[in-house]
Order: structure tokens, then C-alpha cells, then sequence
């Protein structure tokens, strides 16, 4: 045994240069996956453990009963939508038997103003919340200063103070429902240990500004404390047993919050996990191509070892402890790389302008099991079938038979990989046809029917390609062409990395460009007014509610007008509701109505965006915190108002209000007099300047800046892109050197009867170009065939349409090829390199 | 024409070097350095005359297929100089060498004699399109025919027996009427038939289009189809005969220990 292992490692320190690529490739792997579950649990663990810490104290939760919750996807409600509680539901709690305890939690939106401007950007929540007197239920701890008392004083939080440099004793601003209060700060508060409270800038209040500036008629919640000795289920049982209110267990609470402060996330982590896959997809594919041809090479030696008596473990045992000290090494050095590198994936991430939490990384050994795992199974596991296939074969066979990969492919493979894609594309017909996402997962069936028609794929552009490269490229075009045929399984597994990669890019960058689409068409074809005042973030109103009243008395504004916007719930489903002026909006934003008339919304009707006229005339009920309203469909509009979270539904303003409670405006409309257009838009724009929480756009701003959130994810799919070309990059580089050692003896003839260097470094990279366009031509269809089905199919009200992103296609092909062309540069160096003898005698 | 060199101290001298398609003089080949070096070719003279059909013999390890390296420019000497026709290979960069073989050198070798991606005709006609020239077709048709590949033409390597392919070879070493065609052991992996019809193949060559000839062989009877043998042991010509029969071959062979 021991013989064997340093014969093992002997056989890999004499091939270094291969198996340091093999190597890198499972490194690389190793160190995305880790890096991503890393990420992953800290993004999830730092918060999870920062609200456990927090919420400790409570033991119950009395909260309003859920009238739906948020959905997971971009542009879909954040907060889950609850029927508000009884007044007195504190006063009630308290009395019950056993309860110790019991504080109202009130949570509404705040938002710090300091000389003007508002603190803090990004995708965390702006919440006012009271400060819990009782310590035990407080999730804050005072840092500094004292706890408010009286409306007008306040404590935040110390990401909130750092971002604002501000110190107790400061005189700021708090904008809230009510409008724009001025404030004293009287401490600094940290949520556990930590600055924050995860994705929430907090604005802690005194008791009575509850109603004064979160406008709120009762608590959000009751924090209750169980008294010792009390039974703990009875207490729960009685608790469950108090009207219109849900009672949740202390350790569930903490589970909901922590699942609310992560979910944001999730989105992420799939598109993560998504790319972790297949870079480990790519890596397997190389050190499997690897181990095939090193078990190749040493076929007829094991086909000698077989003949003079060894067993076929003794045969198999060299190369699966070679492939095993490979995949350990390399792997320990993936894992070191990978927690070194979540800094840089972080980087990555933050293209998208989420703003992640900061803190230490949590490395839990549960990422580092599953990393390593994956590292040294998929290893062994590439090598372990090939070693298998070469032992299986009968000794002689074994000696008589050259090493080359038999260029035949079988029917059969070729056969059912064509019923499969005919299977996925069916799939994906049906699923557009019906909208039913559950026949996606048929469509799934094209990546096991791409492996299957690899080969097959290899062969036929071989032959197709041939005509065209000849005539680019003479001769050399025809043997490079031949060349890709010579080995059609390993050309076939390093197209299926490119085909992967582009696949992935291409989806996401479809699902982009229609998402950018949905949210910026509506105001690209339906805004008219000249100005719009906009909110701080697209999720929250921040606009001073006073405001369009005193736009409108500026001179040359010849009419204001503004959106309110908030969540209810339709159909069990939560959606954003908008209040408008039914007269006034529709001469600045053109709804497109297709069906009866937005003037009937001023007696109490709906208008629904969409494209079903016939739903004029039912009934939809909206369900609010407070309040249900049933009105019939008066209207039918064919646009909304744009950006995300755009209403789904439509109300005049004033039902609005009265239904929710007052609400600040999330945009203003502002049409000026024709004519004196500079002036006035200078002194509206000094109006907005002077209030917070308020953002003035002229009309071509505000239709370049919709969507913009989105251009973002852009950033993170270019980033993608350079790292699954990076990956391929290796696995092409890996394919090349092999399939040129595998053919040193032609190219040294090439050599011997003139052809020159040149023309051997333009043989490898034509083929490698040529493998490289068709295989992200294919990947770049199927991503797009396969990301139009989905969204279609999945993307409902939010993404109307499918938009076809030509260029970012166009260029994802261009940087396949161009990654392929480097990639294969260096092998193509090497080879014109050695010495034309070495060729020729190579294998003889 | 009489001798091609005359024997001196275990080394070859020219008789005349004006007609010689190849050749080699004071040619010194050394691998590795200090104790452990290996003189493969050791102070070699001979010429290759021209329009003649030359076998060289040798034991293994003798350096025959070093010499035949050296003189067709595939490997550098460690001293001495190589010609081909009045070109000194000393002289030439990377760049001129492979100008020269596909220009004035044929090739054929005992395997990897063809591209197996590119059809017969292509690998016939791969010297000539390497250096953008197309073949004459009265030169094709005649080699093609000589060999009798004509309904093979659009065949690929694979689809043709050993004997055939090295065929292919041939003409391909033949077609662009080369100053020299150098061949490593052209028999060595096939049946003894189709070994002797490619040895009558290039006999023929010499005879009716004055194509110089040099193959390395350790078989006696290919090398009695040669005009001259030369034999040659531990790096140096040890004895040379002309007009020579497989037993007289095989005697001096004999007498080489073999």
C-alpha cells in the first residue's frame, strides 16, 4: 500500500504542469462554493444571531392577525401585511392569568434628517420604533445618554449616529407619517451587540409619540413576559384565547424575525449557489478529462500489470490515491482561498448595491464538511469511472489497444439526448401555453440532454465548420476544424463548461433586461408631467405631505398632483395600492385606461392595472391593517405609475386615507405654465431642496433613472460573466494541453514537413475558437429559450414582457470566444515551442 | 559514378561533393554533458549523392536516425555542419528551416506519417498548401498514379490499410519534387508485401525522375533495393557498399555483431 502511495506520488510530481491546472480547477471550485456558503451564513448568521441575542428577554409575542406575507423576487413587498391590534390589547394581555408583563411595541417608519438630508442609503428599512421601558423586553441597550421621555426626544441607533456623526445632545430631524418633526437626541442605542438591528435604521421614540408621529392608533405588537412557576402552555393557551390577536411562542418570534431580516437575501444566495454549482460543474469536467486521459496513457501498462497477475483493485488503487492526494491538497488550499476570498465575492455582491451586513465572516464547519466533500468526492469520483472503465477491460485488449478515445459516438447516447431536448423544449412550450411553472422542471431536461448530444454536437460542427474555417484559414482551418472531432467526449465536456457558463449569464442578463423593461417602460410611455418629486427609497413614502401644497402655490406651476402608495392585501396575495387624485393624475401620468372611467374612482370604485377589460364591474376586496374595503371595478388601466413596488391596484387618495391612516406621498407630479419653464422649475427645485426626504427629477431624469436599481444587478452578472469565463478559461486551457500531448506525433509530422509556428499556435486556437462559438451560441440559446419560458412564465404582473438583451448577448458570445482563444494561447505557445524531434520521436 | 566517399579512420570522406543531395561534414551529434554524455554522431563526413537511392544500416543505437536527424535539419548539431544540397542548416534560424523542409525535403516516417483530420489528397498536397503553392497536376496525377491512389483521393488515414497509408506518405515525400527525400524506417510496421512495394515505389522514383533517396533501416532486404548502404556503428560510418543484396547485407551486419 505505502508502495503504491508513493508511486502515486511520484506519477503526480512528474506530470506537475497537468495536474497544477486539475488542481487549480478544484481550488477554484472548492473556494467559490466555500466562499458562497460563507457568505451565505454570515449574511444569515450574523443577523440570526443578533436578533436571538436581542429578543431574548420575551417570551411571547401577541401580534395582529397576518393578512399576508411578502413574496421572495425583486419588486414584490418587502413586509408582511397584519390586521392592527385592539387599542387596549396591552391592557388585555397584562390581565391575563400568569402574565408577568406586558409592553406595546409600536413600529412605523422614521426616518433621521440631519441638516437636510436624510441618513443612510441602500436597501435597510427606516423604522420608529418606542423604547421598551423594561430592559428585559428592550431588544436596544442604551450605549450612551439617556431613554427618550417626551415627545421630541429621541434615541437611535449607532450605525445611524456614526453615518450622521452626530452625539447625544444634537438637535435633528425625524420624518415620519405625520410629517417633519424636530427632535433632540438623548442617546445612542446598539440592538444587541451589534450597530444595527439587521436591515433596519432605527429611530427609537418615547411612548406617546406613537400616535403622534408614527400615526398609529394601537401597538404593532405586545412583548410578554411569563411569570416563574406559571404554566407556560396554559398561559399560551388563554393568550390564543383574546379576540382578533395571534399569539406567538418566543423562540418562533425570534425564528420569524430572523427569517424576515434574511429573506432579502435568499434571492441572492440562489444566484450564488447557482454559479457555485457550476463552477464546480466546470471543475469536475476538467479534473474528470484529466484523470481519462492519465488512465489512458497507462492503460497498457495496467493491461501488463492485469496479464502478470495483479488484481484489478491494485490496477484501480494507484490512480484513485493519486486522484485523492490531488483532491486533498488541492481542496485544503480551495478552503483557505475560499475563506480569504469572501471579501471578494462580497465585493461582487455589492454590485448590486445590496448592502450587506458588515462584521466578522462566519466560517461554520458545516460550509467547510459540505466544501471539502464536494473537493475530494468529485475528485476521486472523476477518476475513480475512468480507472474503473480501464480495469474492467480484459488484459490484452488493454495492450493491444492505442490509447486514443474511440471517435464514434453511439446512437443511442445521441438518441435519447435529442428525445430529452425534444422532452425540454415541449417543457418549455407547454409551460408558456398554461403558465404553469411546474412544467419548467421538464424543460430542465435540456442540460442532461446537452451532456447526452455532446459529443454528437462536437462531431457535426467539426464537419460544418470545416468549409468556412478552410477558407479562412487554408489548411490549417481544415485540420483544426478535423481536430475538434479527433476527441469528441473531452471537446464535448469542455463545451458543456462554456455552454453552463453562457447559459447562466444569458439567463440572468434576460431576466435584467426585462425587469429594467417592466419597471421603466410604464414611466417611459405614460409620464407627462415636467417634473416629478420622487421618495428616498422606491419601498417607502418620504415625501412631506405639505409639499405638493406648497409646489402648487410656486408661480408658473400650473398643476400638482401626488401618489400615495401603500401595501394591502388582494386575493391573499400582498400588493402595493395607490391613491390618487382621479381628475388631476391623469392629465401628468397616462394610465391608458381600456375599460370605464377613473372618474368613478371619487365614489369609493377600483381601478385595476391590467389587460382584462371584463373585469369592469366586480367586486375586489382590499384588506388594510386597520380596515377592509370592498368596491366594485370601475376602472380597467393598461399602465401603472411605474419604478418598483408600482401599484397593482388604484383608489382615490382620500378612500385611501381613510382606510390606512395618513400617509406621506411617494411621488409628486408637477406640471409647469408653458413658457416660464427655467425659473420655475429653479424654485420648485429649492422648495424640494429644503425637504427632506424628497428627490426632484425632470421628466428625461425620471425615465432614465426608473430602473436604474436594476441596472445594477447588471454589474453582478459582468461580474459573473468574468468569473465563469475565468473558470472556463482554465477548463479550455486544461482540454488543449491534453488533447495536444495526445497528439504530439501529428503535430511534430505537421512540423517536419513545414508547417511553421505560427501556423500550429493559429491550428490550436482556431479549434479552440471554433469549439468556443459553438458552444456559447448554444449556451446563449438555451439560456435565452430557457430564461423566456421562465420568465413568461413566473414573471406575472411585475415583468409584463420579455426583453431580449441583443448586446449583453452579443457580448457574452464575444467574451466566450475571446476567454477561449487566451485560454488556449498558452498551450498553443507551448506547443510551437518544443523542439520538432521531440515531436516526431515523441511516441515511437 | 563511382564511390561516394573514400574510407578513412573510421570516418567517411566525399569524393564528390558538387553532386551530393545531402550531406554531412565533421558532423559531431552529443546528448546530455560531463560523464553521463552520449555521442550519438561521432565526427561523421559522408554526402548523399544525388539521383541515387541510399540505405543506412545500422545496429540499434548505432545513430542512424541520428544522422539522418542531423542532415534533414529536424536536429542541431553539437558541432560540424549539415548540408542539404548547397545550403549549410548551421546558417539557417527556425524560420528558414521550416522553409527548407517543405520546400526542399520530404519526410517519411515509420508512424504519424499522416493528419488524420485531413483527407488524402490534402495530406498529399499539405507541403505545397503549407507554403501557399498549388501542385502541378501533371506532378500530381503522376505520383498519385505511380502509387495508384486515385480512387482513394477523398479518403481519410483512417479508412485505409497500414500499406496504404504509408503509401499516402510516399507520395506526399515525392510530390513536390523535393532535392532530397529522407525516410525513417518507412517498413518498419508493415507486412512484408506492402514493405516491399513502397521500397519498389521509391526505387522507381530514382529511376525515372532522378529523385535522391535516404532511408534508415535495419532491415537488409529494404536496403537491397538501395543504390549504396552505408553502415554505420557507435556514431561513426564503419563501412559502405554499393550495389548491394540482402546477403551481403546481412553479412556485414554479421559482422557488426548483429
Amino acid at each position: 500500500m505505502s508502495q503504491m502511495v508513493r508511486s502515486a506520488v511520484r506519477s503526480v510530481l512528474a506530470s506537475r504542469g497537468r495536474f497544477l491546472l486539475t488542481g487549480t480547477a478544484i481550488a477554484l471550485s472548492v473556494a467559490f462554493l466555500v466562499a458562497t456558503l460563507v457568505l451565505s451564513d454570515s449574511m444569515r448568521g450574523r443577523a440570526a444571531s443578533d436578533i436571538a441575542e436581542a429578543l431574548a428577554g420575551t417570551d411571547a409575542v401577541v401580534q395582529g392577525v397576518s393578512l399576508g406575507e411578502p413574496g421572495g423576487g425583486p419588486g414584490d413587498p418587502v413586509r408582511s401585511v397584519r390586521r392592527s391590534l385592539d387599542p387596549d390589547m396591552t391592557e388585555r394581555v397584562a390581565a391575563v392569568d400568569g402574565v408577568e408583563e406586558a409592553a406595546s411595541q409600536w413600529k412605523g417608519f422614521a426616518k433621521l434628517v440631519v441638516d437636510g438630508s436624510p441618513v443612510g442609503t441602500g436597501t435597510a428599512s427606516d423604522v420608529g420604533r418606542n423604547w421598551v421601558a423594561n430592559p428585559e423586553f428592550n431588544p436596544f441597550q442604551l450605549e450612551s445618554g439617556r431613554p427618550p421621555t417626551e415627545v421630541g426626544e429621541v434615541v437611535i441607533d449607532r450605525s445611524l449616529a456614526d453615518d450622521a456623526g452626530v452625539a447625544p445632545g444634537d438637535v435633528v430631524q425625524v420624518l415620519t407619517a405625520t410629517g417633519m418633526h424636530d427632535a433632540t437626541i438623548t442617546g445612542i442605542a446598539t440592538f444587541a451587540s451589534a450597530d444595527a438591528a439587521p436591515l433596519e435604521r432605527t429611530v427609537l421614540l418615547p411612548d406617546g409619540a406613537g400616535s403622534a408621529w408614527l400615526d398609529m392608533a394601537a401597538p404593532t405588537e405586545v412583548l410578554v413576559d411569563i411569570a416563574e412557576g406559571a404554566d407556560r402552555t396554559e398561559v399560551l393557551g388563554q393568550l390564543s384565547a383574546l379576540s382578533d390577536a395571534k399569539v406567538v411562542d418566543g423562540s418562533d418570534y425570534i425564528r420569524t424575525m430572523q427569517n424576515a431580516a434574511t429573506s432579502p437575501l435568499q434571492f441572492l444566495n440562489v444566484f450564488l449557489l447557482a454559479f457555485a454549482v457550476v463552477a464546480v460543474l466546470i471543475g469536475v469536467t476538467i479534473i474528470f478529462n484529466t484523470f481519462t486521459l492519465t488512465v489512458a496513457r497507462r492503460r497498457r501498462e495496467s493491461g501488463l500489470l492485469r496479464a502478470i497477475g495483479a488484481e484489478r483493485r491494485q490496477v484501480l488503487g494507484g490512480v484513485v490515491i493519486e486522484a485523492a492526494f490531488i483532491g486533498t491538497i488541492a481542496t485544503l488550499v480551495g478552503l483557505v482561498c475560499g475563506v480569504a476570498g469572501v471579501g471578494a465575492l462580497r465585493w461582487v455582491v455589492g454590485l448590486t448595491g445590496i448592502s450587506l451586513i458588515t462584521g466578522p465572516s462566519i466560517v461554520s464547519p458545516t460550509s467547510i464538511a459540505i466544501a471539502a466533500t464536494v473537493g475530494i468526492g468529485a475528485t476521486i469520483l472523476s477518476a475513480w469511472i475512468p480507472a474503473r472503465r480501464a480495469a474492467a477491460t480484459s488484459p490484452m485488449e488493454a495492450l493491444r489497444e492505442s490509447a486514443a478515445e474511440p471517435r464514434v459516438v453511439s446512437r443511442a447516447r445521441t438518441a435519447s439526448g435529442l428525445v430529452l431536448a425534444a422532452a425540454a423544449i415541449v417543457g418549455g412550450a407547454v409551460a408558456v401555453v398554461s403558465s404553469n411553472p411546474v412544467w419548467l422542471m421538464l424543460a430542465a431536461a435540456i442540460i442532461p440532454a446537452l451532456v447526452l448530444c455532446g459529443p454528437a454536437i462536437v462531431i457535426a460542427s467539426a464537419r460544418w465548420s470545416s468549409p468556412a474555417a478552410r477558407r479562412a484559414a487554408g489548411v490549417s482551418g481544415s485540420i483544426a476544424a478535423g481536430n475538434l472531432a479527433a476527441s469528441p467526449r473531452r471537446s464535448a465536456s469542455t463545451a458543456l463548461a462554456i455552454m453552463l457558463g453562457t447559459a447562466m449569464v444569458t439567463m440572468f442578463a434576460m431576466f435584467a433586461s426585462s425587469l429594467t423593461s417592466a419597471v421603466g417602460t410604464d414611466v417611459h410611455d405614460g409620464l407627462q408631467a415636467d417634473l416629478v418629486v420622487t421618495s428616498a427609497t422606491p419601498d417607502f413614502s418620504t415625501i412631506d405631505p405639505t409639499l405638493a401644497g406648497r409646489i402648487a402655490e410656486q408661480p408658473d406651476v400650473d398643476a400638482v398632483t401626488a401618489l400615495k402608495k401603500t401595501e394591502g392585501i388582494v386575493e391573499e396575495k400582498a400588493q402595493a395600492i395607490g391613491g390618487i387624485d382621479p381628475t388631476a393624475l391623469p392629465t401628468m401620468f397616462d394610465l391608458d385606461p381600456i375599460a370605464g372611467d377613473l372618474a368613478d374612482l371619487s365614489s369609493g370604485g377600483v381601478a385595476v392595472v391590467g389587460d382584462d377589460p371584463s373585469l369592469l364591474g366586480e367586486t375586489l376586496e382590499i384588506e388594510f391593517e386597520r380596515s377592509t374595503i370592498e368596491a366594485p371595478i370601475v376602472a380597467v388601466v393598461a399602465r401603472s405609475t411605474g419604478g418598483f413596488e408600482a401599484p397593482a391596484y388604484f383608489v382615490d387618495a382620500a378612500t385611501l386615507e381613510a382606510s390606512v391612516g395618513r400617509l406621506l406621498d411617494a411621488q409628486v407630479f408637477v406640471d409647469l405654465a408653458d413658457g416660464a419653464v427655467a425659473d420655475a422649475e429653479e424654485d420648485v427645485s429649492a422648495l424640494v431642496r429644503d425637504t427632506p426626504g424628497s428627490f426632484l427629477a425632470t421628466r428625461e431624469e425620471h425615465v432614465a433613472s426608473s430602473g436604474s436599481e436594476i441596472a445594477k444587478f447588471g454589474n453582478f452578472i459582468d461580474g459573473m460573466l468574468i468569473l465563469a469565463s475565468f473558470i472556463a478559461l482554465l477548463g479550455i486551457a486544461n482540454t488543449t494541453a491534453l488533447a495536444i500531448n495526445e497528439r504530439s506525433g501529428e503535430i511534430g509530422l505537421l512540423r517536419a514537413v513545414g508547417a511553421s509556428r505560427r501556423e500550429l499556435r493559429r491550428i490550436v486556437q482556431l479549434e479552440v475558437a471554433i469549439l468556443s462559438f459553438v458552444a456559447a451560441s448554444i449556451g446563449i440559446a438555451v439560456g435565452a429559450g430557457y430564461g423566456w419560458a421562465m420568465i413568461d412564465v413566473t414573471g406575472g404582473a411585475e415583468i409584463p414582457a420579455v426583453i431580449v438583451p441583443w448586446l449583453r448577448l452579443a457580448v457574452t458570445l464575444i467574451v466566450a470566444v475571446a476567454a477561449g482563444v487566451l485560454a488556449a494561447a498558452w498551450p498553443a505557445f507551448r506547443v510551437s515551442r518544443v523542439p520538432v524531434l521531440k515531436l516526431v520521436s515523441g511516441d515511437s | 559514378m563511382g564511390l561516394p566517399y573514400k574510407r578513412q579512420s573510421g570516418s567517411a570522406l566525399l569524393a564528390n561533393s558538387d553532386d551530393a543531395a545531402a550531406m554531412l561534414d565533421g558532423a559531431v551529434k552529443r546528448y546530455g554533458s560531463g560523464e553521463s554524455a552520449v555521442v550519438a554522431l561521432d565526427d561523421v563526413t559522408i554526402a548523399f549523392p544525388a539521383g541515387k537511392f541510399t540505405a543506412v544500416m545500422g545496429p540499434s543505437g548505432s545513430g542512424k536516425s541520428t544522422m539522418m536527424h542531423c542532415a534533414a535539419g529536424l536536429d542541431q548539431l553539437t558541432s560540424g555542419r549539415a548540408f542539404v544540397g548547397s545550403t549549410d542548416l548551421s546558417t539557417l534560424d527556425d524560420r528558414e528551416l521550416t522553409k527548407l523542409r517543405r520546400e526542399r525535403i520530404g519526410f517519411v516516417f515509420q508512424t504519424f506519417n499522416l493528419v488524420a483530420t485531413l483527407t488524402v489528397k490534402e495530406n498529399i498536397c499539405l507541403p505545397l498548401t503549407l507554403s501557399g503553392r498549388q501542385p502541378s497536376d501533371g506532378m500530381l496525377d503522376q505520383v498519385v498514379s505511380m502509387l495508384s491512389l486515385g480512387d482513394r483521393m477523398h479518403h481519410r488515414p483512417a479508412e485505409l490499410s497500414g500499406g496504404q497509408q504509408q503509401r499516402v506518405a510516399v507520395a506526399r515525400a515525392l510530390v513536390a519534387r523535393p532535392q532530397v527525400v529522407f525516410a525513417d524506417e518507412p517498413t518498419g510496421n508493415l507486412d512484408t508485401r506492402s514493405g516491399q512495394e513502397i521500397l519498389g515505389y521509391l526505387r522507381s522514383a530514382v529511376d525515372k525522375h532522378h529523385q535522391s533517396i535516404v532511408v534508415v533501416t535495419h532491415d537488409p532486404n529494404a536496403a537491397a533495393w538501395a543504390d549504396h548502404v552505408v553502415f554505420v556503428v557507435d556514431g561513426r560510418v564503419h563501412d559502405v557498399m554499393d550495389s548491394p543484396s540482402a546477403d551481403t547485407v546481412l553479412d556485414v551486419m554479421k559482422g557488426l555483431g548483429r
